[in-house]
């Protein structure tokens, strides 16, 4: 297998199915990781806005029942993040990163601001419409070679077509909301930044994990 | 450990002082002298320190820290000849941590630096396009296999000129007073830095400093090979020295025009290393 990310560090079997962790998947692991911690330990912030037309400015607060759903969300998304980030089979990527668009979703949906959930309903979109890439390209890879393990793809032997790759990629770009949406002002406004991290943070890492496995296998 | 890692510090922020001497006397000023970096970290370690009213305070702490290892673990990687591939990743998280940064004090310039910081993530791309291009001759993407490829075949700078440029252009992105720095500019106070001040100020100085230190070495390491560490040192002094040149000479763009220009260096590379890839064997 083509080591990338470094050689392997742990291997953890479920049957057939495996995870494994180099030192380029641990990384981004205990990145996930610190991540879900500070969202489960941090308060959110008071967002300060600027009331236009005087000198006042005041603090937005966070109502505790959303602040719990959407921490809730938080840690299913880093979660679902910390599994993508392992996973050896692509089925199993493909559905962590589809897990990573709901609760991304999730996060920013609980927000009582037009503006805000504006953008999660097209985003919402977005993720679900990238959905047919992101399986269609695991199809394609399987339906040509016969398997989705990631090692057994790497080990040689198959040709795995290119378009199946990129259609994986774009799946995995569009589940992810940073490209879209992590620098509209709509998504801004919502207040809360331990979870709208989560949403730029997980993003990033189930599109560094694609390039780690569009380039092994 | 500790030892290279309180050297990579120091010597970044020496650099960043360097830098800044450097645009100083371009355009004609005497320029702050180049220890005050360093001075400037020091200074903020005993400065009075806490935490906005207004703060995720556990985030807003914790995102520092994560930042210094971070840049910590990007320092050990290059030093043990590691997967360039993670360094990469290094630098795309660090994305995550400026943003963090702005919006864990709940202030609107804090705020407003960490979504430029976001909407600058086009200068990560080229990066990425370094890595594929480095991958598609020398197979590897461990800095030790790179290395030794060099040996035998010459260092990268001559073989893949194109593909060093795009790694400076994006150390010239991280780069303080650049034309690309529209996370720090003026309008936004200092941008994502704002509400960070005191020791917290001091420990994004070290990030600052390990970060410089990083990819310079990394630099160094990708595209001239192994020299001997008293050289490197030399050569990432020299490499500083022009991207200061051309922060001194070149204004600071707005946001959309620099990730526009971002976009197209982007656009630029990757046809590049799809013609490497066509003509390969």
């Amino acid at each position: 297998m083509s080591e990338i990310g470094g050689s392997d560090l742990f291997v953890l079997e479920f049957g057939d199915i495996l995870h494994y962790y180099t030192p380029y998947t641990t990384t981004l692991f205990v990145l996930a990781l610190i991540f879900t911690g500070l969202a489960i330990l941090s308060r959110p912030e008071g967002q300060v806005d600027i009331a236009f037309g005087g000198d006042a400015y005041y603090a937005k607060e966070t109502a505790v029942s959303e602040m719990r759903f959407r921490r809730f969300m938080t840690i299913a998304c880093g979660l679902a993040t910390m599994g993508a980030m392992g996973s050896g089979d692509i089925f199993n990527f493909t559905l962590f990163a589809s897990l990573v668009g709901i609760t991304n979703v999730g996060i920013v949906a609980a927000v009582k601001s037009r503006h805000v959930l504006d953008a999660a309903y097209e985003y919402g979109i977005v993720a679900m419409v990238a959905t047919l890439p992101l399986f269609g390209g695991a199809a394609l890879i399987l339906a040509t070679t016969g398997t989705l393990s990631i090692p057994a793809l790497a080990a040689g032997g198959f040709a795995v077509p290119p378009i199946g790759k990129a259609l994986l990629a774009l799946g995995v770009i569009g589940e992810g909301m940073a490209p879209f949406y992590a620098a509209k002002a709509e998504m801004f406004r919502a207040p809360g930044a331990p979870y709208v991290i989560m949403c730029s943070l997980s993003s990033l890492l189930i599109f560094l994990r694609v390039v780690e496995i569009a380039i092994t296998i | 450990m500790i030892e290279y890692l309180v050297f990579a510090a120091v010597f970044g922020l020496l650099l960043l002082g360097l830098h800044r001497k450097v645009i100083a006397r371009v355009q004609m000023r005497p320029g702050p002298p180049v220890w005050q970096e360093i001075l400037h970290a020091l200074k903020f370690s005993f400065k009075s320190t806490w935490v906005p009213k207004t703060a995720s305070a556990t985030l807003y702490v914790g995102v520092v820290l994560v930042g210094i290892g971070i840049w910590s673990a990007a320092l050990f990687i290059v030093l043990a000849g590691e997967s360039i591939l993670i360094l990469f990743a290094i630098y795309m998280l660090h994305k995550v941590v400026e943003h963090g940064f702005g919006l864990s004090s709940g202030s609107p310039y804090g705020k407003f630096g960490g979504v430029r910081s976001v909407i600058s993530a086009a200068s990560e791309i080229p990066l990425f396009v370094t890595v594929a291009a480095i991958y598609l001759f020398t197979g590897s993407l461990l800095l030790a296999d790179i290395t030794a490829y060099q040996a035998i075949h010459g260092p990268f700078l001559l073989i893949a000129p194109p593909v060093a440029i795009a790694m400076y252009l994006v150390i010239l992105s991280k780069l303080p007073y650049g034309p690309f720095s529209i996370v720090e500019s003026k309008e936004l106070v200092s941008g994502y830095k704002t509400e960070h001040f005191g020791v917290w100020r001091a420990g994004i100085s070290v990030i600052d400093g390990l970060k410089t230190f990083v990819l310079l070495y990394a630099f160094v390491a990708i595209f001239v090979g192994a020299v001997p560490f008293w050289a490197a040192l030399v050569i990432m002094t020299v490499i500083l020295v022009s991207l200061s040149f051309v922060c001194a000479i070149t204004p600071m763009l707005s946001p959309f025009d620099s990730v526009t220009i971002q976009g197209l260096i982007t656009g630029v590379m990757l046809a590049y290393v799809g013609y490497l890839w066509w003509v390969m064997p």
